[in-house]
């Protein structure tokens, strides 16, 4: 192979931004800037007497079109931690992944619960570095030693520590139930009476959302995942006669037999030695 | 799932030059919303759900797609609601004053035509209206015309149109599959399920497209036009 | 009564004291100068049937045109200022082919005949392209539709009445009641061709030949009668 004779650019450590510089001056001619997929979502979550109730509903979006309709948003973060996700669905699995097994390792060297201010550094400190363009917007819960905790994360980074949160399409929705219904030292009914109605009003009233109500109640202790809490949207039209697809429905055009037989040589080798 | 950063396309040069004396006034938004119709040989069935959303907001839950233009001819369609309101109320008009002229109601084809003549006039300023016609012809058989924005038509024997198009047209073709229109000498285009049958099918589809499109949903409205006269009823649909 | 007509007969539109628009009056008088044209309906079609007066011998008879095509399903015969009438014939011509254009059907024969008497009646309204005085031309309108075959008479006035039979011009008065002696609704198109031609036969000066008269019948379609076919009507009478 012949030497190339250039000289290659010194590399330097650090982000390149030549894309970006790129796509502004093409955006300025004219140009579409790139679409990212945002994922409509409700997640929402509140502190109650005993501890953390999270959220969410469960449709996944392309556009308009429903891609998944019972899809999970609650994420597993420790056995005491868990996290709503909104935004780019890669994004949020990727991100609370990745969280989940750094405080993994970190029970191991501790040998201690983890707490929600832990994930909650990693999160934001993740996310500030790649200055929004991690596109996650999260609802984090847990009980830990101090107590229980709630925060809401924004894709730049920023948090907020709340005793109700909401994020998502949805959260305006969701935000109305909580700001009027929400009271300290609720009971784990009424906690989780209130977290549902608020999922409720996302899906109904946001078209981003939708199908049904995810719950996660934590406590000092011990957790219950409830999924499919509730199914407020079953089909409204099963139609009786099904369909069925006669044999030959599809027309064939043409038919080729290529047989294998005579593609195969077999070679008789010498026997391996013992 | 998500487009990749770097895959931006350059303007076309001749684009980038129109782009500079464009404004960014936009005159239209999408109101969503799917309407299907399908035709037999002596009925035809028009439904239309009846969300309304702009965006990620529903504005209404009963906002009907649907309007009686004569006693044997309805109009379906979705798109732009304030575009369609005004085109309702011009063939409105327009029939009205064919009624004074000529004593007789318009039928189905002629009112077809017109709805094309009237959609092309605006060629360069279209009405963003996506229209179904269905009803009964001179000969009392099923007819359903499905339009353009610009008012390109044909006559077929079922059409589906809006937002749940991409995700009904694929079904009704595999059910209802007719021969084609440019075929010669012509064969018939209305399909040869019954009227309940018809029913049933365009129910199923509706349920099956408010499961996976988010601008169709809360109900859906069917007219049932046949020798009879005109029938309606309502279907609940998802509401989420 | 002369005097005050010589008063209020210079302007088209205004109104004499007794409530006379005595041009329009003046028009319908000139109808009677003009050649007879009668027309007839039967349950398969409408006979148009006019005289045409061939004044010289060198005139060329095929150039004296009194019976027109609307469109495909609607002819009509006229009577008097025939210039007159191919302002009406262009008129509800356009309009018959804009009916098709926007509706993509046929324009029924009676919205074609209020088209036409709307033009009529649309005279001294000033701007250029108008008519300055009414049209001296009494129309036929045969037409075959939606509910079957239909025969319309106009007059200057705008006014439009549908006949069974009519008959129009300078023979019209014994041509008319020739027709009601005559005419009967159950006739069929053949015998309805030999009553047109008979009838205008009684009420021409010169003998009836192919050259002289012309023939169209709406069945449903138009069709302006060849001499020969009107040589096969001649020797029927």
């Amino acid at each position: 192979m012949a030497k190339a004779d250039v000289k290659l650019p010194q590399m330097q450590s650090g982000f390149d931004f030549g894309l970006c510089r790129r796509n502004d001056m093409l955006v300025k001619q004219g140009g579409k800037p790139a679409k990212f997929l945002k994922t409509g979502t409700t997640i929402v979550g509140l502190v109650y007497k005993d501890g953390v109730i999270l959220g969410a509903d469960t449709r996944a979006t392309e556009g308009e079109i429903v891609a998944d309709k019972n899809c999970e948003k609650i994420h597993y973060i420790a056995p005491n931690i868990y996290c709503c996700g909104a935004g780019t669905a890669a994004d949020t699995e990727a991100v609370t992944d990745m969280v989940s097994s750094q405080l993994e390792l970190h029970r191991y060297a501790t040998g201690r619960e983890s707490r929600v201010v832990t994930a909650l550094t990693i999160l934001k400190s993740h996310l500030f570095s790649y200055k929004g363009y991690v596109s996650a917007a999260l609802v984090l819960g847990g009980v830990d030693i101090t107590g229980p905790h709630l925060h809401a994360v924004y894709p730049h980074g920023s948090t907020d520590t709340l005793p109700f949160a909401t994020m998502g399409s949805g959260s305006l929705a969701a935000m109305s139930i909580f700001e009027s219904g929400y009271k300290e030292d609720l009971t784990r009914e009424e906690g989780m009476e209130l977290v549902s109605a608020a999922i409720c009003a996302g899906i109904f009233n946001d078209l981003g959302s939708g199908s049904n109500v995810d719950l996660c109640v934590i406590t000092k202790g011990g957790k219950e995942y409830l999924r499919n809490y509730k199914k407020p949207n079953p089909r409204t039209y099963i139609r009786e006669k099904g369909y069925s697809f006669a044999k030959g429905h599809t027309q064939v055009l043409s038919t080729t037999i290529v047989p294998l037989k005579d593609k195969v040589t077999i070679i008789e080798g010498e026997a391996m030695e013992e | 799932m998500a487009m990749a950063m770097g895959c931006l396309l350059p303007p076309e040069p001749s684009q980038a030059a129109y782009r500079e004396h464009q404004s960014t006034w936009s005159p239209y938004e999408n109101n969503g919303g799917t309407c299907v119709a399908i035709a037999g040989l002596d009925y035809c069935v028009i439904a239309a759900d009846t969300r309304m959303s702009v965006g990620f907001s529903i504005l209404t839950r009963e906002h009907s797609k649907i309007f009686q233009l004569s006693e044997k001819c309805i109009l379906a369609s979705s798109g732009f609601q304030a575009d369609i309101r005004t085109l309702q109320k011009h063939l409105d008009a327009r029939h009205k004053i064919y009624q004074h002229e000529h004593n007789k109601q318009m039928s189905c084809p002629a009112m077809a035509q017109l709805l094309s003549n009237t959609l092309y006039y605006k060629r360069f300023f279209p009405y963003y209206a996506f229209n179904v016609v269905g009803g009964l012809d001179n000969e009392g058989k099923g007819c359903v015309y499905t339009y353009d924005a610009v008012g390109s038509y044909e006559r077929v024997g079922y059409s589906s149109q809006g937002s749940g198009m991409q995700l009904i047209m694929p079904v009704l073709d595999n059910q209802l599959k007719s021969a084609s229109p440019l075929l010669l000498p012509a064969k018939e285009s209305a399909t040869s399920l019954t009227e309940s049958e018809a029913i049933d099918l365009i129910k199923d589809t509706f349920a099956s497209a408010a499961e996976r499109d988010i601008y169709t949903g809360d109900s859906m409205e069917l007219l049932v036009v046949n020798a009879s006269g005109i029938r309606r009823e309502y279907m609940e649909l998802k509401k989420d | 009564m002369f005097l005050t007509r010589s008063e209020y007969d210079r302007g088209v539109n205004t109104f004499s004291p007794e409530g006379r628009l005595f041009q329009v009056e003046y028009a319908i008088e000139a109808i009677k100068l003009g050649s007879t044209a009668v027309g007839l309906k039967t349950k398969q079609g409408v006979v148009l049937a006019v005289e045409k007066r061939i004044t010289s011998s060198l005139l060329e008879p095929s150039s004296v045109e009194k019976i027109m095509e609307i469109d495909e399903h609607i002819g009509c015969a006229m009577s008097g200022l025939t210039a007159d009438a191919r302002t009406l014939v262009e008129h509800a011509r356009v309009e018959t082919q804009n009916h098709r254009f926007s509706y993509n059907e046929p324009m029924n024969a009676e919205s074609t005949t209020q088209a036409i008497c709307d033009l009529a009646l649309r005279f001294g309204e000033g701007s250029d392209e108008s008519m300055s005085r009414p049209f001296g031309v009494s129309l036929l309108i045969a037409g075959h539709d939606e509910y079957g075959p239909c025969l319309y008479h106009t007059d200057p006035s705008g006014t439009f009445w549908q006949c069974d039979a009519k008959a129009i011009g300078s023979g019209s008065e014994g041509a008319d009641s020739s027709l009601q002696e005559h005419y009967n609704k159950e006739m069929t198109l053949e015998e309805a061709e030999t009553l047109a031609l008979s009838t205008l036969k009684q009420v021409m000066e010169e003998k009836v030949t192919a050259s002289n008269v012309d023939i169209a019948k709406v069945a449903p379609k138009f069709h302006l009668y060849t001499p020969a076919e009107v040589e096969v009507v001649i020797a029927r009478l």
